[in-house]
This record gives C-alpha cells, sequence and structure tokens, in this order.
C-alpha cells in the first residue's frame, strides 16, 4: 500500500484504531507513573480525551474541519495533565490543516511541528523528558528526510519509529524516571495512539479489547431513562436549558444579517451561560445553558438554519442527580467549587459551604468539561475553584479560559486536604468577598499532605526503598517513609514533617477500604508519638489512601 | 442599701456565690434533658457534674434544648422585690438569640400594676458570661449611689462596649440551633482551625477572623484585646469556657502576664447557655471601645494580627 493523502474519513478511522490501540495499552500506560502508587492515569486520561473528541466529531470527508471537531472535542473533554497536552497537540494539528481538504505527508509533517509548538506554548513550565519532547523530537529528526516520493506510510513509519528512540531517552532527562526505571507514560501514551493510525494504513485493525470496558469509554454513557416525576408544577426551576446545536449559515434574503463570530457571540452571552462556540466555516457549534432558549432560536435563526439540535431541561437532570442533596440556590456573592477525592469528603466539603462538590475517584480526575458544567451550576459575583491535584489545576484553567468567565479563581490546591483548609479558614459569612479568598489562600498555604497505602511496584526514592506491596508515606508526592507495617509507617512518615512537634492539630481523612478500627489503633499511637498533637478523624471515602493526613500551620 | 433590685435570668451564668457578692438576683427558665425530662435551668454543677453534661450533650445534641422562664414566672421573680417596694431593673439574654426579654416586658405590665413599682427591662445584647459580666456593673454602678434610671441609663449607654474575644471552635451547636450568630453557621470539623467571635451591633455573635492553631488564636487575641480594651487595671475579665478548661486557665495566665486586669475568673457556663453553644467556647468579656456598626474595626484589627507572623 502507498497511500499519498488521506482526508477526514482516512484520519477518523486511523484515530479510532490509535484510541484502541492506547485502550489496550492502557493498564501498562497507567503502571509507568513515576510514582509508586496506583494513582496512576495517564493512559486513562488519554484514552478518555481522544474518546471524547473522536466521540463529538461526526464523520467528515475534509480533513480540516473534521480533524477541529476532534480537537475541539478534545478541549472540552480533556482529562488530566497529558490529557490537556494532548489536546494541545490535536489543536497544533488541526489549526495547520484547518483548510486542507486531503493530507500530504509533507502538509503532516507542518502540522505535526506546529503541534508540538502549540503544546510547549501552552504549557507554563515545560518539562523534559515527556510527551512535549517524544512529539518535538520525532519531527524534527525527521522532517529534512522527507522527499516528493515519500509515502503516508513511510512517513508515519519514521515519526513513529523516531518517537520510539526519544521515549527510550525519557528516563535520561526527567531523573524521576530514570529512578523510578520507567518512561514517560504520557509520551508513551502518544506513541501508541501514532501506532495504531499506522497500523490502520497498513490494513491492521485494533480492537478494543476489554469491549465492556472500552465502550464504557468510547461511547458516551448511555442515558438512564429519565424520571419525569421529578420536574412537576411546583417545580423551582432555576436551571435553565442545556442547548447544543450546529447552525448551517445560509444565503438568501431571509437571512439578512451578516455573520461575524464575534457579535454572534456577544449576543448570546446576553441569553445564558457555559457558552462555547465553535465555527468551522459555515456551520457554528454552540453549546449554551440558558432559560430563554426561544431568544437562541430567534438570533441563530437570522443567520442559518439548524443542522442538529438538542434541548435538555437541566433542572430535571439536576434533580435526578442530586435527589435532594443541597445545592445553591439563588445568586450568592461567592461559589466555591471543588475537586475531591471520596464520598465523605464530599460531604464535609459541603458542610463547609462548598456550592459544587466534583467528587471523582484518584485514578479518574476532574476533566475541563466536569468543571465547565459546575461553572454553570453556580451563579455568583466571584467563584472559588478548589482542585486536589495538580493536573486538576490544570484542567480547572482550561475551563476557566473557555468559559470566558472574568470571575473566576482557581487556587492551586494540590490535595483535597489543602482544599479542606482553604474551606475551613473561609469565613462563609462574610460579605468582604477579598477577606475570605484571602482566608482561603491562607488556609491552603503551609498545608502539608500526607498519604498512606501500599506501593505498587519497587522503587526508590531519596534513600528510601519500597517493595511491591509494602506500605509507603507520601509527603506532598515525595516517598519519606515506607514500612510492612501501615502505622509505623505512617508514625514514620509524620516525622518526616519540619517541627512535628510543635503541631497543634491534623485532620485526617479515613479511606473507602479502611477498617474502622484502624482509626482507634492510629488514634493510641499518634498520642504517643505526638502527644501535643490534635488528631481530628474524619471519613474522606477516598479509595487509594488508606488515609491522607493534612497538616497546616 | 439599695433601693432598687437589679435582676438577670439564667443564661447571665453568674454563680450563688456571684449573685449574691454582687446583689443579682437570677430568674431560671427551663432545660430539657434526655429522656425528654423537664428541669428548671441550674447555676451550678452539683446535680449534673459539668464535664458529664459536655461529654453527654456532645453525644445527644437532639435531645437537649432550652426554653426561658415564662411571664408567669417572670412576674413571680419579679413580685418578691416588688412587694418590698423596690423598683426593678431586669437583665435578659441578647433578644435576637431568645424569647426572654419579650416575656419580661409582659411580666412587667402585670407586676407594675399589682405593686406600682417602676420596672426597667433591659436587652443585655449579650449572652452568657458577657452578660453577667454586664449584670456585674450594673451592681457596681448602683454601689456608686446611682440611681435606677441612672444605671439603666449607664447600661444602655454602655451595653456596646461589652466585648467577646474568644473562640469557638465547634460551630456545629451553632448552626443546629440558630441561635447566637445571624447567619448560617457551617456544620464541618475544624481541625484545629480556631474562628474567632465578637458580638455585633445587633446582639449576636460574629466570626470576624480564623486561626490556624490555638497559640496562634492567642497571639493575636491578646493583642486584639489590648487594642480594644479600656482601663484594663480597673477591671474584671471573666474568661468562658465550654468543656475547654486547661486553654481557658492558659489563656487566663497570658492575660494576667499582658493585660494586668484587677481581677480575672475563668467562668463556667452552665446548660441555659451551653445547650445552644455547645463544648468549644473558649472566650474573654470585659469593657471597651464601643463595638463599630459593622465590625469593620474590629474585624481589620484583629487580621492584622493574625496575619503578622508569630
Amino acid at each position: 500500500m502507498s497511500t499519498m493523502k488521506i482526508n477526514g474519513q482516512h484520519l477518523e478511522q486511523m484515530l479510532k484504531n490509535g484510541l484502541n490501540n492506547l485502550l489496550n495499552h492502557r493498564e501498562e500506560v497507567n503502571k509507568l507513573n513515576v510514582f509508586p502508587v496506583a494513582d496512576g492515569d495517564t493512559g486513562t486520561n488519554m484514552s478518555l480525551t481522544l474518546a471524547h473528541g473522536l466521540n463529538s466529531a461526526p464523520s467528515r470527508v475534509e480533513a480540516g474541519p473534521y480533524l477541529k471537531y476532534v480537537s475541539d472535542g478534545m478541549l472540552l473533554g480533556a482529562r488530566g495533565n497529558s490529557g490537556v497536552i494532548l489536546s494541545q497537540l490535536f489543536k497544533g494539528l488541526y489549526v495547520e490543516l484547518a483548510r486542507c481538504g486531503w493530507v500530504s505527508p509533507a502538509q503532516l509533517r507542518n502540522a505535526l511541528i506546529r503541534a508540538y509548538k502549540t503544546a510547549y506554548a501552552s504549557v507554563v513550565h515545560p518539562v523534559e523528558g515527556t510527551i512535549l519532547t517524544v512529539a518535538r523530537e520525532g519531527i524534527e529528526h525527521i522532517r529534512l528526510q522527507l522527499t516528493r516520493q515519500t509515502t503516508m506510510e513511510e512517513f508515519l513509519s519514521m515519526y513513529t519509529a523516531e518517537m520510539r528512540k526519544s521515549l527510550s531517552f525519557t528516563p535520561e532527562l526527567l531523573p524521576v524516571l530514570k529512578e523510578s526505571g520507567v518512561i514517560d507514560s504520557g509520551a508513551y501514551g502518544y506513541v501508541l495512539i501514532f501506532e495504531g493510525m499506522l497500523d490502520r494504513l497498513y490494513g491492521k485493525e485494533h480492537k478494543a479489547e476489554k469491549t465492556e470496558e472500552a465502550a464504557a469509554v468510547v461511547g458516551p454513557a448511555s442515558p438512564s431513562p429519565i424520571d419525569l416525576d421529578l420536574f412537576n408544577e411546583n417545580t423551582v426551576f432555576e436551571e435553565g436549558y442545556c442547548m447544543e446545536f450546529i447552525l448551517q449559515l445560509m444565503r438568501g434574503e431571509d437571512y439578512t444579517r451578516r455573520f461575524v463570530l464575534r457579535e454572534y457571540i456577544d449576543d448570546l452571552k446576553l441569553f445564558g451561560t457555559s457558552l462555547v462556540v465553535v465555527q468551522d466555516g459555515r456551520r457554528i457549534k454552540v453549546h449554551i445553558h440558558t432559560f430563554k432558549p426561544a431568544k437562541v432560536i430567534t438570533l441563530s435563526q437570522e443567520f442559518g438554519e439548524f443542522l442538529t439540535f438538542k434541548l435538555e431541561n437541566m433542572q430535571l437532570q439536576h434533580n435526578e442527580v442530586l435527589q435532594g442533596a443541597a445545592e445553591p440556590a439563588g445568586h450568592k456573592e461567592l461559589s466555591v467549587i471543588a475537586a475531591v477525592n471520596g464520598d465523605g469528603m464530599e460531604k464535609i466539603f459541603r458542610d463547609l459551604g462548598c456550592d459544587v462538590v466534583i467528587n471523582c475517584t484518584e485514578a479518574l480526575n476532574a476533566s475541563t468539561q466536569d468543571f465547565i458544567r459546575a461553572l454553570g451550576k453556580v451563579s455568583a459575583d466571584k467563584i472559588v475553584i478548589l482542585p486536589n491535584n495538580k493536573n486538576v489545576v490544570m484542567a480547572a484553567d482550561q475551563a476557566v479560559r473557555l468559559s470566558e468567565l472574568k470571575n473566576v479563581e482557581v487556587l492551586p490546591t494540590k490535595s483535597p486536604a489543602e482544599g479542606y483548609f482553604a474551606l475551613a479558614m473561609d469565613i462563609q459569612d462574610s460579605h468582604d468577598i477579598a477577606l475570605r479568598i484571602n482566608q482561603m489562600r491562607n488556609g491552603m498555604k503551609s498545608t502539608v499532605t500526607l498519604t498512606e497505602s501500599a506501593a505498587t511496584k519497587d522503587y526508590e526514592s531519596g534513600g528510601i526503598s519500597c517493595k511491591a506491596g509494602e506500605e509507603i508515606v507520601l509527603l506532598n508526592g515525595k516517598l519519606v517513609a515506607a514500612s510492612t507495617d501501615w502505622c509505623d509507617c505512617i508514625i514514620n512518615g509524620l516525622k518526616a514533617v519540619p517541627d512535628i512537634d510543635d503541631v497543634e492539630s491534623c485532620v485526617i481523612f479515613r479511606g473507602d477500604n479502611t477498617p474502622d478500627e484502624y482509626e482507634a489503633i492510629l488514634e493510641e499511637r499518634l498520642a504517643e508519638a505526638f502527644p501535643m498533637l490534635e488528631a481530628t478523624f474524619v471519613y474522606g471515602g477516598q479509595s487509594v489512601y488508606r488515609f491522607m493526613i493534612g497538616i497546616s500551620e | 442599701m439599695s433601693n432598687f433590685a437589679i435582676m438577670a435570668d439564667a443564661t447571665c451564668d453568674l454563680t450563688k456565690e456571684l449573685s449574691e457578692k454582687y446583689d443579682i438576683i437570677t430568674v431560671p427558665g427551663h432545660l430539657v434533658f434526655p429522656g425528654n425530662k423537664e428541669i428548671k435551668a441550674f447555676l451550678d454543677w452539683e446535680t449534673v457534674p459539668r464535664d458529664e453534661f459536655y461529654a453527654d450533650l456532645k453525644k445527644k445534641p437532639d435531645e437537649y434544648s432550652t426554653s426561658p422562664a415564662n411571664v408567669e414566672e417572670f412576674a413571680e421573680a419579679m413580685g418578691k422585690p416588688a412587694s418590698e417596694g423596690k423598683d426593678i431593673i431586669l437583665m435578659t439574654i441578647s433578644a435576637g438569640m431568645s424569647g426572654a426579654y419579650n416575656f419580661a416586658l409582659q411580666a412587667k405590665d402585670i407586676v407594675e400594676k399589682k405593686y406600682g413599682v417602676n420596672i426597667k427591662i433591659i436587652d443585655t445584647m449579650r449572652f452568657g458570661p458577657g452578660f453577667g459580666l454586664m449584670a456585674i456593673h450594673a451592681s457596681l454602678q448602683r454601689a456608686q449611689g446611682k440611681s435606677m434610671e441612672e444605671v439603666a441609663a449607664w447600661i444602655e449607654e454602655n451595653k456596646n462596649r461589652f466585648h467577646q474575644a474568644g473562640w469557638l471552635d465547634d460551630l456545629s451547636f451553632v448552626a443546629k440551633r440558630g441561635r447566637l450568630t445571624h447567619a448560617k453557621a457551617f456544620f464541618g470539623a475544624l481541625a484545629g482551625v480556631k474562628p474567632i467571635g465578637e458580638f455585633d451591633y445587633n446582639g449576636m455573635t460574629t466570626v470576624i477572623g480564623k486561626a490556624k492553631g490555638a497559640k496562634k488564636a492567642y497571639a493575636a487575641l491578646l493583642s486584639y484585646i489590648e487594642g480594644t480594651i479600656e482601663d484594663p487595671q480597673d477591671q474584671i475579665i471573666f474568661i468562658a469556657q465550654t468543656n475547654r478548661l486547661p486553654q481557658a486557665e492558659e489563656y487566663k495566665k497570658l492575660i494576667e502576664e499582658r493585660i494586668h486586669p484587677k481581677e480575672i475568673y475563668v467562668k463556667d457556663v452552665f446548660p441555659s447557655c451551653g445547650i445552644n453553644v455547645g463544648p468549644g467556647l473558649m472566650a474573654a468579656y470585659y469593657v471597651g471601645k464601643p463595638i463599630s456598626k459593622d465590625l469593620s474595626f474590629e474585624k481589620e484589627l484583629l487580621n492584622k494580627y493574625l496575619e503578622a507572623k508569630e
């Protein structure tokens, strides 16, 4: 086979094959995590991100428009750091290929260069030895080898082979990889996608092995039948409608107004929130939360007609999802959105006045879309977001950018414990918003987080080593204690906290599978080892960490 | 020999010893204890030991409740000094927190008619030891030979100068009962974070700052007292505590060293208030600068000290 050019349909098949290849290696990618605990989620995050992109892209013959849908979808569905970077790589691809119906190897080369440049630019502190390096070296090392005769198969073979080489060097660039004896997981995931794409050109199809699970990831969540009784004449309608449509801009006398994207967006902003508008030539994709769908329809019909149209009563969905759980009512001065890792934490955060709590497991980070949805649920002069790890900080930042809201502040809380202290220090009944945000910042500041769990593999760091299955404690993500006994391990881990003997208090989140009696055991040992330390035990419900301890001084 | 009586409802938390010393008559309200047992409010721990009470309250918060003396009981209590021909000042807990003030107002009409005496009912806009301290000041004014009208005017003029400087580290009771504060209080455990409360202009308490840990809280509170108190050398300071005795003793020591008040006592909060406050209160009460209308001065002052490094 020798393919000289590919179009949107080819790309669709190739990308699906790439996704399946990634899915089949997902666990392997997850396990490459640089830390020896099972919060490895790179493979899951990348596949969810790509799947979101593919699911939201209608089939198109032209390559450029197709990639735009994929890229927009990935941007919205991006999960985790690796997902965000992957979405940026695809954004670069589509920007370069926007006007291409058919793509030649030379055009793809230019697009791949644009891709890595876009990705680098999107990361505040680019780190070498990651997906960025592999995407850059993969194309930079072969760009001059391309001739007019080079086929798409040859080109992608060179690209993937070069990336494999670059991948094997990632431990040399990133010490933390070398210490753990692994290659970079995000970079590996990226290579797998392109290898799957190349395989499709050679006619080798990858079927997602775990069909059930793969379907759950690839397919949109199958809508469960909605209980219409949750909405009746007494319901307070305060959620509005979720509208999604694709508008075809039309010629002809009926469509008098000249379409200017910026003006259209400004007009739509008057009617609703959570607005996302993407233009693809003469087609406009719109997502908006509104109380006045008729206004949106009337406005849009000044320019064209609807190709697809979806309208959902969000109150109904909202009532169903929450089933009576406390949600903010009406406009507030300050709303807080937080991400947590367990049902117990969710409750605690709500009790502390958090308006929307996104509960996710350690292995599945909150996505950009989750935050956009959450932003659509609150109405406030000022909104504060409290993420629960550093990748989620990126997703939250991304959501704020996409939402174009100017009144949102992401406090970069890197663990649920930091978020907890931010809320504990908040003065919820104060009308002084600046003071409240400052209080939250103080709460987050100088908080340390210890986590206790079992190591998933042998590991060595900073002179401490552990075997797979052994108990380990991480202090702000760094290994500080390893032992065969979980309780010894926590005591030793706490000793690594600076000035621990002067620490007055801490909060301890108990995990989902941690037996109740462990609390009493730990309490007794703590009283013995740190008599001045007052521990507040709460049920957190997190799945990976047996205990998570937050100390804030 | 005073020609008028000073009375206070039992939420003033004045023990028998203090109420005798300052000649203040207390009017007990009602308490409901577990098992729907209704008992008369008490101001000693003779029948129910303090630690036992607070431990049980923490376990079964929903089985405890309080209600003030009713109109008849207020009338009956006032009837005694009135029958001796004495005028009366009766002070009540903040009207925002309890119905005592309104009940007492109705009782006043009955007693005035019956005995032909003059009665002043005063909403202290305080509770517990802050209220008790105000009653003692009223008594001290009376001892200076002031008339009932003069003493009542003094209280009305000065009640806004009675401060609270301390923390309530378990807000779940305040949240559940909806007393004490205007705003919704939040339930969540606070793991060492100390919300610092002051009386506001309307006689409720408001959180004006938060400190991470007791050490930082003490440091900021001492500076706060220093910045708001007037003539400490002439003052009696009360420290109230609900199940926070060691912290209160520590606070007392620190205040003595730094503020040098004339007298300072660690005082209990008895069930009439304790049931609504819950465990976790540790605060000093004293007379100082008038409290600003929106607490802006107090907030700014406290937060200046909270942000200062140790």
